[in-house]
């Protein structure tokens, strides 16, 4: 195989070898592509057919045994049923939307302001806050979560250390409401670094001449970023989007890292807890994988209902 | 098309059976030779030391020890690896989830692998392993109630040590008033073992077992006192509900604002751990009881050692799982080297003529005390799903205790969901 690759003939090339080669050819891509498609089926499609099969099984007692033996039977829709109309479930649900209308409009406007404020020419300094914005990114989800946890505590909090100084108590960060705002902003200080970098690389790929003739016809840098930057940055800001909305969705390592230290958070405070307690915890596999296939389709549908919304506007405006 | 399948097909086979041979290669067997390795999870500290021995002394079975995290985390990791197939041989699993373990076909059955090794434990110690006079585990630590308080504080404030859990509540209260910052203890919800313990010394059963039907008890008479008692302390703001060993409550277990904590023998090793500071200020006392004068005690925590259904050596798993836990050396060592309370009665003669605990050296009767709480405790049994249990009953009373609401209701609704479940999963339920 190598030697064909290196030797590749000219076009001008022998033509009775052009049968062997075109086989050749149409052989090539699928090995190349062999290894990405083996390591799908093997970790992807075939974990996911599987939770997809587990989902309808459920584990029912038999007899045999001193207290029964709990067997893997067919169930049916039964898990289904259950997840669905589990009350729980559906207040995880109410979390994740409170903490999400938190943190992803926070997490944009914070990355696409960083941006837009890197890209303005006269800024100093640019490397190194580009740098310092960025990396929160690179701390794990969980070290962050301890670490924003020891300064959220009341008795080791540097913050609630000050208003007690001040004479005004401790502040609550671990208790409801303030849970929410306390989660999201672990979760914003982490990722706006990362959305930052997208939008600031769309930016720097906007032709230059733009921003000249919007000079000339009197546009001022406020002007230019409002009206030129911003447009023509959107397909990021869909891109970045999605992405936050999907890792909102994906809420785990900040409150089960965070749920030792508090009361608020019970073990199905969102969603993937409830998977992990299902299937962990009260040993419930089928009822995890069950929830699993929900919220992935979920997942699904929700990305491509914010594309749908966003390719409307944007081909609306066009038009 | 078809043709350009076939080499893709025989590559991915290629790549399965690859990843599934390298997967055969990591479990251990043993060799032709007679030599047999046992892999063995556990999580008590020092455990490593104690295999040691054994290996030095057991050639021919080696055992290769991986601290598997604590309890709860090991049970989830052994209930996968045994759906797996590749379960370690021996594993520490806490009594309280044995049985649900069981029910997943995780343990063997060593009744006759062990025979001679009920002598060494007392009946109310054995019968946590024995289910149905089936052995499915050699118990190894065991957590008698107990009670850890400040010493040097309480006797500043001249606060009696509770004896009663009515005194309990005046010890409270007094620690209140002498000093507004401090709280005698927190009972978070996440200590679902200290209150079952509590209700089990009331007299509760919260599972109990005849002929193949069960009874489950977390909202009986006796436990709905129990949470009426102390739902009244946290709405008096006698004792609070912080969650336990977390930063915080670490820092004021060190700067003396936690003056106790109502659990069990294996405490002090943990507040030594956690709040270095203390060492020498503090005691421990035999659990406040319901009754003025009565005597017995529930468990809190405490393991065993079971051999898995995946084990292809059982005879030899038995043997180190009796060597380690109910022999006279094992039972020493998990004293002297895990720092644990031994589940075998040698384990606890040893005890009492050893150094006390390292967090209370000016303690001198610490383990005749001991001795004397271990020697009068209350057989309880768990059921097969604790784990539904413990997160539902946590997850509930937080959000009683939150909102307000009567505890015993959040007992009531555990009570509700605990017996569903067990119907759901086919067990006969008497009460449901």
């Amino acid at each position: 195989m190598s030697t064909s690759l290196a030797t590749r003939p000219p076009v001008t090339g022998v033509r009775r070898q052009q049968p062997r080669r075109r086989r050749r050819r149409t052989i090539a891509p699928y090995v190349f592509l062999a290894p990405a498609l083996v390591l799908f089926v093997v970790f992807m499609l075939v974990p996911i057919l599987y939770a997809a099969y587990l989902s309808f099984q459920t584990y029912k007692l038999e007899g045999g045994g001193i207290l029964g033996t709990r067997v893997q039977v067919f169930a049916g829709l039964e898990n289904y049923i259950a997840v669905l109309t589990d009350p729980e479930l559906g207040a995880g649900f109410g979390r994740l939307a409170v903490y999400g209308i938190i943190s992803v409009p926070l997490t944009l406007g914070l990355a696409l302001l960083f941006a837009l404020l890197l890209d303005v020419q006269t800024v100093k300094a640019k490397r190194f806050s580009r740098i310092a914005i960025f990396i929160p990114y690179a701390v794990p989800g969980v070290v962050a979560a301890l670490l924003w946890g020891f300064m959220y505590l009341p008795g080791t909090s540097p913050f609630s250390y000050l208003t007690k100084a001040l004479g005004w108590g401790t502040i609550p960060f671990l208790d409801d409401p303030a849970i929410f705002g306390s989660i999201a902003n672990i979760a914003v200080w982490g990722g706006v670094g990362f959305n930052m970098i997208i939008i600031y690389t769309a930016l720097r790929g906007i032709p230059t001449e733009i921003y000249e003739a919007a000079r000339i016809d009197g546009a001022n840098e406020w002007q230019i970023a409002l009206r030129i930057k911003v447009p023509l940055v959107v397909p990021a800001l869909v891109l970045t989007g999605i992405f936050s909305l999907i890792g909102a969705l994906q809420l785990y390592s900040e409150p089960m890292t965070l749920k030792p230290m508090t009361n608020e958070i019970s073990q199905s405070w969102v969603p993937l807890m409830t998977i992990y307690k299902m299937a962990f915890i009260t040993d419930d596999l089928p009822g995890a994988a069950a929830l699993s296939v929900v919220l992935a389709v979920g997942t699904v549908l929700v990305s491509a209902l914010v594309l749908w919304i966003t390719n409307r506007k944007s081909t609306g405006a066009v038009s | 098309m078809k043709k350009r399948r076939i080499p893709l097909a025989g590559v991915a086979a290629l790549g399965v059976s690859t990843l599934l041979l390298s997967g055969c290669s990591g479990a251990t067997g043993s060799s032709d030779g007679g030599d047999v390795t046992l892999d063995f999870w556990s999580w008590a500290p020092n455990t490593q030391e104690l295999v040691d021995v054994w290996n030095d002394e057991n050639p021919d079975i080696q055992v290769k020890y991986t601290d598997a995290g604590g309890g709860k985390d090991s049970s989830a990791k052994l209930l996968t690896a045994s759906r797996a197939g590749n379960a370690p041989d021996l594993a520490a699993v806490e009594y309280t989830t044995l049985p649900s373990l069981i029910v997943a076909d995780v343990p063997l059955d060593i009744t006759e692998l062990v025979t001679d090794a009920k002598d060494a434990y007392t009946e109310g110690t054995w019968e946590q392993v024995t289910f149905d006079g089936h052995i499915f585990g050699m118990p190894q630590d065991v957590g008698p109630m107990s009670f850890l308080y400040r010493s040097d504080k309480l006797a500043e404030w001249g606060i009696p040590v509770p004896t009663t859990w009515q005194e309990f509540a005046d010890a409270a209260k007094a620690v209140r008033a002498a000093d507004p910052n401090a709280y005698l203890a927190s009972l978070p919800a996440g200590e679902f073992g200290f209150y079952a313990g509590a209700a089990t010394q009331a007299g509760s059963k919260w599972w109990s077992i005849e002929d193949d039907t069960w009874t489950v008890g977390i909202a009986d008479e006796e436990s709905l006192a129990v949470a009426d008692f102390f739902e009244k302390l946290v709405a008096e703001d006698l004792v609070n509900t912080d969650p336990l060993l977390t930063p915080e409550w670490n820092a004021k277990a060190n700067s003396g604002q936690v003056l106790s904590w109502p659990s069990a023998l294996w405490s002090p090793g943990v507040i030594e751990g956690v709040a270095p500071d203390t060492i020498g200020k503090w005691s421990m006392a035999p659990l406040p009881q319901w009754e003025a004068g009565e005597k017995a005690v529930a468990y809190q925590g405490g393991s065993s050692v079971i051999v898995t259904k995946n084990s292809d050596h059982p005879e030899e798993a038995a043997k180190f799982a009796t060597w380690l836990n109910a022999s006279e050396e094992g039972a020493n060592l998990v004293l002297t080297v895990q720092n644990g309370y031994p589940a075998a009665i040698s384990g606890q003669e040893d005890a009492t003529s050893s150094e006390p605990p390292a967090l209370m050296p000016q303690q001198a009767d610490y383990y005749t005390l001991a001795a004397e709480i271990s020697s009068d405790t209350i057989p309880v049994t768990w059921g097969p799903n604790v784990n539904v249990a413990e997160s539902t009953f946590t997850d509930l009373l937080n959000k009683a205790i939150a909102d307000g609401t009567p505890w015993r209701d959040a007992f009531i609704a555990v009570q509700d969901v605990v017996v569903k479940d067990m119907v759901k999963a086919g067990f006969t339920v008497s009460n449901k």
